[in-house]
C-alpha cells in the first residue's frame, strides 16, 4: 500500500526500487537532490538560474531513464552527482566557453579548511579571501575546479569523488594535489597584482 | 525555483517515457565483458605464437652465421604478433575500462593485468600446441606471411650471407639435393663437411648454412631444422624421395630434430 509508506524515512536504493513500480514517488527522489544539484550546477558552470535549470531538468530525466542501471554497490548521491558531473561537462563543451566567474556560496568553515590545506590563510582577511577563492577557482582548469568543489564544497569523500568522476582514488588525490597547489598560485599571483 | 511547479514540470515530462529495460544495461554489460575475455583470448594466441616462434631463434648457432646477439634478436624479433598484441592488451584495457567498476583500476595496473594474463594463457595455448597450429594455417592462407608474420623465412632467405631456407623437391644422391627457396627458386645444393645434418621427420621446410656458389648453387655445411613456415612451405612441391632420419648424406648422419641439443 503506496500511500501508507513514509517515504521520508526511506532510504535513496529504497526509493529508487520504488519509482521502479510507481513513477509518481520520482518526486521524493527530486526533493532530495533537486537543491544539492543546482547549486552543484551553478557552483561548477557559469551559466545562469534558468540554464541551471535546464540542465537539472536533463540530469532527473537522465537519472529517471537510468535507474535499471543503477549499481546498489555505489551511493545513490554518487551516482547522481557523476550523472550530474557528465551533464554538466556536455554542457560545457557544447558552449565552449569558460566559466569566468562561479557561483560558489562558500561557508566559513569551508573556507577555513580549504585555505588550512593551501597554507594560506594567515595572510588573508577571511571575508577578502572568500571572494578571492571564489575568482580564484573560476581560474584553474575545469578538471581542477571541479574537484576543489567536490571535496571542499559538496563535502564528498575521496571514494565518493572517485565515483562521480569515474577515476582511481590514485588520480584523485594526485589531481586533488595539483588543483590545490594550481589554487595556491593563481591565489598568491592575485595578491602581488 | 517553485518546487511545486519544477517537481510537476519533470513528471509531465516523465510520463513520456520509461526506464530504460534492465535487459538493455544487462546486455551492455555482457557485450563488454566477452568482447574483453575475446580480446585478451586472442592476444593469448598472439603471445602463444612469439613462444613458437621464438623457440626456433637458436641463438646457440649464432657463430655459425656471423650474427650478434642483438642483431640476431632484432632480425628475428616477431614484430607483427608483438603489435597485434599490444592491439588486443589494449582492447582489454579498453573492455575493462568500460565495465562498471573499470574506471576504479589504473591504466597501470589494467594493463599489467592483461599482459600477464597473456602470457600466462599464452604458455598454455602454446603447450596444446595453437602457436604451431596457427603458425601453419596462415602460412598456408595468409598473404605477406613472410614479411609481417613470420620474420625468420626472411631472416633465412639471405644465402649472401650463407643462410637459406627451404624445402627439398628432388631425390637426394648423398652428394646434393635441389632445394626450393620462399620464392620458388630452385638450388642445388652442394653437401660438404662433416658437421652434423639434421633432418626433420615431418618434412618441413630446412635451414642451411653455407657458402653461395653462384646463383644456383648453395654450398652447405650445416642443415637445420625449421618448424615455424612449415605451412608456407607445405604449397611447394614435396620431394619425391624425401631423406629419413637414420640415413647418411654426404658423409654426415641425417639425424632427428629431437637429438640436436641447439
Amino acid at each position: 500500500m503506496i500511500e501508507n509508506i513514509d517515504f521520508e524515512q526511506k532510504t535513496d536504493e529504497e526509493l529508487v526500487s520504488i519509482v521502479l513500480e510507481n513513477q509518481s514517488i520520482f518526486s521524493h527522489l527530486v526533493n532530495r537532490y533537486k537543491d544539492k544539484l543546482l547549486r552543484y550546477i551553478r557552483r561548477i558552470s557559469n551559466v545562469g538560474l534558468e540554464e541551471a535549470e535546464d540542465i537539472l531538468q536533463n540530469i532527473f530525466i537522465k537519472v529517471y531513464l537510468n535507474l535499471n542501471d543503477f549499481d546498489n554497490s555505489l551511493k545513490f548521491s554518487s551516482w547522481v552527482y557523476r550523472i550530474a558531473h557528465n551533464e554538466v561537462i556536455d554542457n560545457y563543451r557544447k558552449r565552449k566557453a569558460r566559466p569566468q566567474l562561479l557561483d560558489i556560496d562558500i561557508k566559513d568553515s569551508q573556507i577555513k579548511e580549504l585555505a588550512g590545506d593551501t597554507n594560506i590563510l594567515e595572510e588573508f582577511v577571511r571575508q577578502e579571501l572568500k571572494q578571492e577563492i571564489s575568482v580564484a577557482i573560476s581560474q584553474i582548469d575545469i578538471k581542477y575546479q571541479e574537484i576543489i568543489i567536490l571535496k571542499y564544497i559538496e563535502e564528498k569523500d575521496y571514494q565518493e569523488i572517485s565515483d562521480i568522476i569515474k577515476k582511481p582514488l590514485g588520480t584523485v588525490a594526485s589531481r586533488m594535489n595539483k588543483a590545490k597547489a594550481e589554487l595556491k598560485k593563481v591565489l598568491l599571483v592575485s595578491r602581488k597584482l | 525555483m517553485e518546487n511545486n511547479t519544477f517537481n510537476q514540470e519533470i513528471l509531465e515530462k516523465l510520463k513520456e517515457i520509461k526506464p530504460t529495460a534492465r535487459w538493455h544495461f544487462l546486455l551492455r554489460n555482457y557485450a563488454i565483458w566477452i568482447s574483453g575475455v575475446l580480446a585478451l583470448l586472442i592476444g593469448a594466441a598472439a603471445v602463444s605464437v612469439i613462444i613458437y616462434l621464438s623457440s626456433y631463434n637458436d641463438f646457440a648457432i649464432r657463430q655459425d652465421i656471423n650474427k650478434s646477439l642483438g642483431e640476431m634478436l632484432l632480425l628475428t624479433l616477431p614484430y607483427f604478433w608483438l603489435i597485434f598484441l599490444s592491439l588486443f592488451v589494449f582492447i582489454v584495457y579498453y573492455n575493462l575500462k568500460h565495465t562498471k567498476t573499470g574506471y576504479r583500476y589504473s591504466i597501470g595496473l589494467i594493463i599489467t593485468g592483461a599482459v600477464v594474463a597473456s602470457i600466462f594463457l599464452g604458455a598454455i595455448f602454446f603447450a596444446a600446441g595453437l602457436g604451431q597450429e596457427l603458425d601453419e594455417v596462415l602460412g598456408q592462407n595468409a598473404p605477406l606471411y613472410c614479411a609481417m608474420m613470420n620474420p625468420h623465412v626472411d631472416f633465412w632467405s639471405n644465402p649472401e650471407e650463407g643462410r637459406l631456407i627451404g624445402m627439398i623437391a628432388s631425390q637426394v644422391d648423398g652428394e646434393s639435393f635441389i632445394l626450393i627457396d620462399k620464392n620458388r627458386h630452385e638450388w642445388v645444393i652442394q653437401v660438404k663437411g662433416n658437421d652434423f645434418i639434421a633432418m626433420p621427420l615431418s618434412g618441413g621446410p630446412l635451414r642451411l648454412i653455407g657458402q653461395k656458389k653462384s646463383d644456383d648453387i648453395f654450398e652447405v655445411f650445416k642443415i637445420l631444422p625449421m618448424m615455424p613456415g612449415h605451412g608456407f612451405f607445405k604449397k611447394f612441391k614435396a620431394a619425391p624421395h624425401s631423406p629419413v632420419p637414420g640415413q647418411f648424406m654426404g658423409g654426415a648422419r641425417i639425424i632427428e630434430s629431437t637429438e640436436l641439443n641447439f
